[in-house]
C-alpha cells in the first residue's frame, strides 16, 4: 500500500528534529550561506550595543563628571574559548511509584527500590542537583564563558542544559523539573519558546567543539595534579571539556576523554570538585 | 466504502478491543488448538524503555496473533457480506434452536420434540390428523405469521452490515423470548430439569425487577403509614398529659404557657378541646404564679445596674482649668483662714486645733509646694492690717486682669503697686553696675520685642511714666516707700498668694519675688503658669508670652548678678524649658532677638581694640539655656544655628589676652562639643582654638611651617606663652568655671602653674571628645594629625607633670590610631570601571506535579478543544487504518476470485482448444473420431 501524505509530513518533521540535533555537525554546510547575513546582524547588534554603552557611559558621566569611566567589555567573552561540563552517570531515573511517576530518590523511595531489587544508595539525584547548581552559579557562567552543560543519566539519556537557566534551588522543585524533562524531553523558558533543557541524541561527542581538550576526573587516576597549574598549562586558546561523575559510587568510563586526572588526594564530592575546577579556570582566565 | 467509514470505525474499534482482550492466555490457548500454528503469531511486541514500577500488561502484545485474529474476524463478517452482496435472496435457517449457538445438538433435539408434543396437546391440534412434516411447517407459520421473506432484512450490499447484526440479534432475542415463554409454561407442567437450568431471558428479568420494585414501594408506603399513626398517637397522648394535673405539679408554672403554646401550634385539632379545658388551666396558672428563685434571679439581672462609662480622659485645657480652679479655691480658703485665724486664736485653743487640722489638711492637699510649711506657721502670726492691704492690692490686680483692655485706672493702681518694687529694682541696678551694659540694653530690647509682639503701644509710654514716677518718688517719699517695702517683704516672706496674675514686666516680677527663697520663686512661677495657663483662656497666651519675656529677662539679670545665685538659675531652667515648649514660636523669636543684639554688640566691640570682647557670663548662660531648650541636632534651626555660629565666632575672633579669656574660651569649646555631639557638625573654630591653647603652652613661640595652615584663619594669633608651665605642679584640679569667672582679670591665680596645668588637662579632655565625635569623618587625619604633633611636642617638655604628659600622649596616640585606621581604608585614585553585566538568566517553565499527557494550558476552553481535536484525529486515523485493512482484505479476496475465474477460463480454454485440436487433427488425418480412428 501506498504511504499517505500525512505520514510523509510526519517523517519530514522528524527529519527536521534530527537536523537540529546534528546542527553542530552540519554546520559547515550552511555556514557559507548564512555568513553574510549573520555578519550583518552582528554589526547591527554591535551598533546597538555601542549606542547602549554610550548612553550608559553618559549617564554615569552625568552622575560624576570629574572621573572618566572605563567600560567593561564583556561582549568579547562570547568569542573567547569557553568551558563545557559533562556530568556522567547522573542518577536521574523516573519510575512509577504508586499511581504517578516520580524521580527516584534514596530518601523517599527506599522501600520501593528495595522491593524492586535495587540498591537505594545508588539513587542520588541530589548529587546531580548540587553539581548543576555549582556549575551554573559560578562566576565563570555569569561571565558568559560557560558554553554548555550536558548531563548523561545512568540510563543513558543525554540532555543539554543551557547555561542561562535558573535551575530551581530546592530539591523538590528540581526533581519536578527533571521528572518533566525526562517525560516530555524538553523544557521551555517561561514566556518564550526557547528550549532551556532538552533531551538530545547520543553520543555527546558530536556536540563538542573541535579544538577542545576533554578532561575526565577520577580519584582513582594516578595522575594527581594541581588544577591551577594544569589549566594554565593547557593554554588560553583551547576549549575545555570537563567530564565529572555525578554518581554516588564508581568511576566514569567514557572513551572520548583524553586525559584522566585526579585533583586531590582525597575523594571529593562532585559539587566541590566542580567548584575547584571553576576556581582554577576563573583564576587562570582572570574572571573575578 | 467511504460512506461506511464512521460506522465501520466504531465497529473496527470494537473488534480491536475484543482482540486485545483475547490476547490473554485464553486466546492463546484457543488458538493453539488450531492445526498448524502460524510462526508469526509467536512474535511479541518489543518494549522500548524499561520503567521501574510500570505495569507490563497493556504494553506487551503479540502482533502476529492480533493480525491473524483480525483476519479471521474479517472472514466472518466482511467476507460474508461480500459474498452476499451479489445475491438477491438469502437462506435463513429457522429451525428451532439453530440460531442459538450455546445449545448443543442434543438440547436442540429436545426442544424440537418438546414443541411437537405441546402442539399435539393443544386443543386446536386435537382434531388435526397428525402428520409429522406438516406439523413442523404449521408451527413455523403459526409462530412467525408476520415474518415473510419480504420483511426479512437481508443485506443486499455491504452498506447495512451493522444493521444486519443488530436486527439479527433482535430477531434472535425475540425468538428466544417466545421459546422461553413457552418453556416456562411447560416447565410447570412437565418439570423438565433442562429447562430450569436455562438462563433467564431479558423479559423475565425485567418482570422480576418490576415486581420487586412494586413490592418495595408497597412496603415503604406501609411503613410511612405506620409512622404517621404512631406520631398521631404520641401527639394525642402528649396533649392529654399537658392538660392533666400531673405535669403541672411537676413543671414550673410559667413554662406551662410555653408548653401550651407549643401544643397549640402543633395541633389545630386539639384547639377545640383546649378551649374547654383552658379556664381550668388558667386557674391553676394564677394559683401557681408564685415567683420561684430562678425567676427572681432573672428579674434581678434585668434590674441590675448597667456598667457606667467611666470619666473620659481630660484634655489639657480641662486639666489646666481644674488646676486654676483649685488654686482659686485654695486662695479663698487661705484668705478665710487668715481672717478667722486671729479670731479663733484669740478665742480658744480648740479653734486653733481646728485650724491646725485644716492647715494640715491643706498641707496634704498641696504637697508639691515646697516652702509652704514654713510660711504657714508664720501665717498665723501676721496681722490683719497687712493682710487687708495685700488683699486690696490683689483685688485691684484681679480687676485689672479681668478687664482685658487695661484702663487708666487699673493701670494707675498697678503703677502704685509697682512703685515699691521698682524702687528696689532700681537699687539693685545701682548696686550692680555700670559694667552691666548688656542688662540695660537687654531690657530695652525686651520691651521692644514685647511691643512687636503685643502691639499695644501704651507699654512704652507707661514705662516712661513709671520711670518718671520712680524718679519723683525716689525724691519724695523715701520713708513711705521704705515702709511699703518692709511690709511687702514681710508679707512675701510670709506667704505666696495662690492666684498670681502674670507679671507684665520685670519690675512687677522682681517685686513679686523680691525676698522669696529660691524654692518660693519657683513655686510662684509655677502658680503663675497654672493660673494663667494657655489652655484655660485664649488671652492667656499673650500674658504668658509677656511673662516668658519677663522670665527670660529675669534669668539674664540673675546671671549677671555679682554674687551668682547658681542654684536659682538651675531651678529657673525647668520652667523656662517648659514654657518654651508651650510657646515655641515666641521663644524662638526672643532668642533670635537676643542673639541678634549680642552679635551686634560683639561686632561693635571687636572694632575697638584693647577691649575684651569675650562673652559675659550672662551670654554664656543664655547660650547654654538655648542649647537645652532647642534641639541642637537639627540641620538648620532658627535659634541653634545662629547660636553655634556666634559661639564659633567668639572662638575665632576674640583675642586671648588673659587667663580669664582662656577659661571662657575653653568653656565655649566644651559647649560647642556638647552642642555638636549629636549632629556631628564640624566646628573648625573650636579645634583651632584648642590648638592655639596648646601652642600657648610652649615656652617659646614655634612658628613652624605647618602651623600656618591653620593659623591663617585666625585673625588674631595669641602666641604669648600664657600656659607655659614654669615650675613643677603638684596636683591637677578640675576647673571650677564659676569660681574662675568671678575672679578679676589680673588675679594671681591665672598665673599659677596649677591653673595652667588644669587648663591643659581640660583642653585635652575636650580634644578627646572632639576626636571621638569626628572619627567618622574622611578628613579626620588631616584635621587632627597636626594637633597630635603639637601634643607630642608638648608632652616632651621637661617641666610638664607626668600625669599631664600621660594624658597628652594618650590623646595623641588615640588620634594617631584613628588616623591610621582611616589611612588604611583610603584607596588610591583609580579609573571608575563599569561593572561587568552577568548573563541574563531565564526561568524554566515546569509544573509541580507533572503528569504526562495532561494539558497544562491555563485556558480551559482551548485545552478542551485541543483534546477533542486530538481525539478526532485519533479516531480518524483508526478508521482509516481499519478501512485500509478491509480494503486490503477484500482486494485479496477479489484477487482470489479473479484467479479462480481465470483458472477456470484457462481450463475451459484449454479444453476447448484441445477439443478443437483434436478435431483438426482428426480432420487432417481423415478420420472423424477417435473410435473410428481406433477402429481404423
Amino acid at each position: 500500500m501506498v504511504r499517505h501524505y500525512k505520514m510523509k509530513g510526519h517523517k519530514k518533521r522528524k527529519r527536521d528534529k534530527v537536523q537540529y540535533d546534528k546542527e553542530e555537525n552540519g554546520e559547515e554546510e550552511y555556514v557559507e550561506k548564512s555568513v553574510p547575513r549573520e555578519g550583518g546582524a552582528e554589526e547591527e547588534e554591535d551598533e546597538e550595543n555601542m549606542n547602549e554603552k554610550k548612553r550608559r557611559a553618559e549617564e554615569l558621566a552625568n552622575e560624576l563628571p570629574s572621573l572618566p569611566i572605563v567600560l567593561a567589555d564583556d561582549q568579547k567573552n562570547a568569542n573567547k574559548p569557553g568551558v563545557i561540563f559533562i556530568l556522567e552517570k547522573a542518577s536521574l531515573e523516573v519510575a512509577k511509584v504508586g499511581k504517578n511517576y516520580q524521580l527516584l530518590n534514596s530518601d523517599k523511595h527506599a522501600n520501593f527500590l528495595r522491593r524492586n531489587g535495587r540498591n537505594p544508595a545508588d539513587y542520588r539525584p541530589d548529587i546531580a542537583h548540587q553539581a548543576i547548581l555549582m556549575i551554573l552559579d559560578s562566576t565563570l557562567n555569569k561571565s558568559g564563558r560557560m558554553k554548555a552543560l550536558y548531563v548523561k543519566t545512568e540510563k543513558g539519556v543525554l540532555f543539554e542544559i543551557k547555561p542561562h537557566v535558573r535551575i530551581p534551588r530546592t530539591f523538590d522543585r528540581f526533581s519536578g523539573i527533571m521528572l518533566q524533562l525526562l517525560q516530555k524531553l524538553s523544557i521551555t523558558a517561561v514566556g518564550k519558546r526557547e528550549k532551556l533543557l532538552q533531551a538530545i541524541q547520543n553520543p555527546v561527542t558530536k556536540y563538542l567543539p573541535i579544538n577542545s581538550r576533554k578532561i575526565g576526573f577520577s580519584h582513582s587516576s594516578q595522575k594527581l595534579v594541581d588544577m591551577q597549574d594544569y589549566v594554565a598549562a593547557v593554554g588560553n586558546e583551547m576549549n575545555l571539556v570537563f567530564v565529572v561523575g555525578a554518581m554516588a559510587h564508581g568511576k566514569i568510563d567514557v572513551d572520548y576523554v583524553e586525559d584522566f586526572i585526579s585533583i586531590s588526594d582525597y575523594p571529593l564530592s562532585a559539587a566541590f570538585c566542580i567548584s575547584r575546577i571553576c576556581n582554577a579556570v576563573e583564576r587562570s582566565w582572570r574572571v573575578l | 466504502m467511504a460512506k461506511k467509514s464512521s460506522s465501520d470505525g466504531t465497529k473496527t474499534k470494537k473488534n480491536k478491543k475484543k482482540s486485545s482482550k483475547r490476547s490473554g492466555p485464553n486466546a492463546v490457548a484457543m488458538k493453539q488448538k488450531a492445526p498448524q500454528p502460524n510462526p508469526f503469531e509467536t512474535i511479541w511486541s518489543r518494549r522500548k524503555f524499561d520503567i521501574l514500577g510500570k505495569k507490563r500488561k497493556g504494553e506487551q502484545r503479540r502482533i502476529g496473533l492480533a493480525r491473524s485474529l483480525a483476519i479471521e474476524k474479517r472472514k466472518k463478517t466482511l467476507l460474508k457480506e461480500y459474498e452476499q452482496s451479489g445475491k438477491s435472496s438469502v437462506f435463513l435457517d429457522k429451525r428451532i434452536g439453530e440460531q442459538n449457538e450455546l445449545l448443543g445438538e442434543f438440547d436442540k433435539a429436545i426442544m424440537r420434540s418438546q414443541r411437537e408434543r405441546q402442539l399435539k396437546l393443544s386443543k386446536k391440534s386435537k382434531y388435526n390428523l397428525s402428520d409429522g412434516e406438516e406439523d413442523e411447517l404449521e408451527i413455523q407459520g403459526g409462530l412467525f405469521p408476520e415474518k415473510d421473506d419480504f420483511d426479512d432484512e437481508i443485506p443486499f450490499d455491504g452498506d447495512e452490515d451493522v444493521d444486519d447484526g443488530s436486527t439479527g440479534n433482535g430477531k434472535k432475542s425475540d425468538i428466544l423470548g417466545e421459546l422461553n415463554f413457552t418453556a416456562v409454561q411447560n416447565a410447570q407442567q412437565t418439570g423438565l430439569a433442562g429447562q430450569e437450568t436455562r438462563r433467564k431471558s431479558k423479559k423475565e428479568v425485567m418482570e422480576e425487577i418490576i415486581s420487586k420494585s412494586k413490592f418495595f414501594k408497597a412496603e415503604k408506603a406501609k411503613d410511612k403509614e405506620e409512622n404517621e399513626q404512631l406520631v398521631d398517637q404520641l401527639d394525642q397522648e402528649f396533649t392529654s398529659l399537658v392538660q392533666s394535673e400531673a405535669l403541672l405539679s411537676l413543671t414550673q408554672p410559667n413554662k406551662m404557657n410555653a408548653l401550651r403554646a407549643l401544643v397549640n401550634k402543633s395541633s389545630s385539632k386539639n384547639e377545640e378541646k383546649k378551649h374547654d379545658t383552658s379556664p381550668a388551666l388558667d386557674k391553676t396558672a394564677t394559683r401557681l404564679e408564685k415567683p420561684d428563685s430562678y425567676d427572681k434571679l432573672v428579674s434581678e439581672m434585668a434590674l441590675d445596674m448597667r456598667a457606667r462609662p467611666s470619666d473620659r480622659t481630660k484634655s489639657a485645657e480641662e486639666i489646666a482649668q481644674e488646676e486654676k480652679e483649685r488654686l482659686e479655691q485654695l486662695e479663698e480658703e487661705r484668705q478665710k483662714r487668715m481672717v478667722a485665724a486671729d479670731e479663733l486664736s484669740d478665742e480658744e485653743p480648740d479653734g486653733s486645733d481646728d485650724n491646725d487640722a485644716s492647715s494640715k489638711q491643706f498641707r496634704s492637699l498641696s504637697g508639691d509646694d515646697l516652702g509652704d510649711s514654713f510660711s504657714h506657721d508664720e501665717d498665723k502670726k501676721t496681722k490683719l492690717g497687712w493682710i487687708q492691704q495685700i488683699l486690696q492690692r490683689e483685688n485691684a490686680e484681679d480687676l485689672g486682669s479681668e478687664d482685658a483692655a487695661s484702663t487708666e485706672e487699673s493701670g494707675g493702681s498697678e503703677d502704685d503697686s509697682e512703685e515699691d518694687s521698682d524702687e528696689d529694682d532700681d537699687e539693685h541696678d545701682k548696686t550692680h553696675s555700670v559694667k552691666d551694659w548688656e542688662q540695660s540694653d537687654d531690657d530695652k530690647i525686651d520691651t521692644n520685642l514685647q511691643d512687636d509682639e503685643d502691639s499695644d503701644g501704651d507699654r512704652v509710654e507707661r514705662k516712661k511714666k513709671e520711670q518718671e514716677k520712680k524718679g519723683k518718688q525716689m525724691n519724695l517719699s523715701d520713708t513711705e516707700g521704705q515702709k511699703a517695702i518692709a511690709k511687702q517683704q514681710t508679707v512675701q516672706q510670709g506667704e505666696l498668694p495662690y492666684t498670681i496674675e502674670a507679671p507684665k514686666n520685670l519690675e512687677e516680677f522682681t517685686s513679686l519675688v523680691e525676698n522669696c527663697s529660691d524654692d518660693q520663686i519657683v513655686e510662684a512661677i509655677r502658680r503663675i503658669r497654672a493660673f494663667n495657663a494657655i489652655h484655660v483662656a485664649a488671652e492667656n497666651r499673650k500674658k504668658m508670652q509677656v511673662f516668658y519675656g519677663v522670665l527670660l529677662q529675669y534669668f539674664a539679670v540673675l546671671a549677671s548678678k555679682k554674687p551668682l545665685n547658681f542654684k536659682l538659675l538651675n531651678l529657673l531652667v525647668k520652667p523656662l524649658m517648659e514654657m518654651s515648649a508651650e510657646i515655641p514660636y515666641f521663644a524662638a523669636i526672643c532668642a533670635r532677638q537676643r542673639l541678634l543684639h549680642t552679635r551686634a554688640q560683639f561686632s561693635e566691640d571687636i572694632k575697638t581694640t584693647g577691649k575684651s570682647c569675650w562673652p559675659s557670663l550672662k551670654t554664656i548662660f543664655l547660650l547654654r539655656l538655648w542649647s537645652m531648650v532647642f534641639p541642637c541636632s537639627d540641620f538648620r534651626h532658627v535659634v541653634m544655628t545662629p547660636a553655634i555660629l556666634l559661639m564659633c565666632e567668639y572662638l575665632m575672633r576674640c583675642q586671648v589676652v588673659s587667663g580669664r579669656d582662656i577659661v571662657v574660651g575653653s568653656f565655649l569649646c566644651s559647649m560647642v562639643l556638647s552642642v555638636t555631639k549629636q549632629s556631628r557638625k564640624l566646628c573648625p573654630e573650636a579645634l583651632t582654638f584648642i590648638r592655639t591653647l596648646l601652642l600657648a603652652a610652649f615656652d617659646k613661640i614655634q612658628g613652624s611651617a605647618d602651623d600656618h595652615q591653620l593659623h591663617h584663619l585666625m585673625e588674631i594669633k595669641t602666641l604669648k606663652p600664657l600656659l607655659c608651665i614654669k615650675s613643677s605642679v603638684k596636683e591637677i584640679n578640675h576647673l571650677d568655671f564659676l569660681m574662675l569667672i568671678d575672679l578679676p582679670e589680673d588675679s594671681p591665680h591665672f598665673n599659677s602653674d596649677n591653673f595652667r596645668a588644669s587648663v591643659i588637662a581640660a583642653v585635652a579632655e575636650t580634644l578627646k571628645g572632639f576626636v571621638n565625635l569626628y572619627e567618622g569623618f574622611n578628613s579626620f587625619p588631616e584635621i587632627f594629625l597636626p594637633i597630635s604633633k603639637v601634643l607630642h611636642k608638648l608632652a616632651g617638655q621637661h617641666r610638664m607633670p607626668e600625669m599631664l604628659k600621660d594624658k597628652l600622649r594618650d590623646v595623641a596616640q588615640f588620634i594617631e590610631k584613628k588616623a591610621d585606621e582611616h589611612h588604611v581604608l583610603r584607596q588610591p585614585l583609580q579609573m571608575r570601571k563599569q561593572k561587568p553585566v552577568p548573563i541574563k538568566m531565564l526561568n524554566p517553565k515546569f509544573e509541580d506535579n507533572f503528569v504526562k499527557g495532561r494539558d497544562y494550558d491555563p485556558d480551559r476552553e482551548r485545552a478542551e478543544r485541543r483534546k477533542l481535536k486530538k481525539l478526532l484525529k485519533r479516531e480518524a486515523k483508526g478508521a482509516a487504518r481499519e478501512l485500509r485493512k478491509d480494503n486490503y482484505f477484500l482486494f485479496e479476496v477479489k484477487e482470489k476470485d479473479k484467479k479462480l475465474l481465470e483458472d477456470e477460463r484457462a481450463e475451459n480454454y484449454g479444453k476447448v482448444r484441445a477439443f478443437l485440436q483434436e478435431q483438426e487433427h482428426a480432420f487432417k488425418s481423415g478420420q472423424l473420431g477417435k473410435g473410428r480412428k481406433r477402429r481404423r
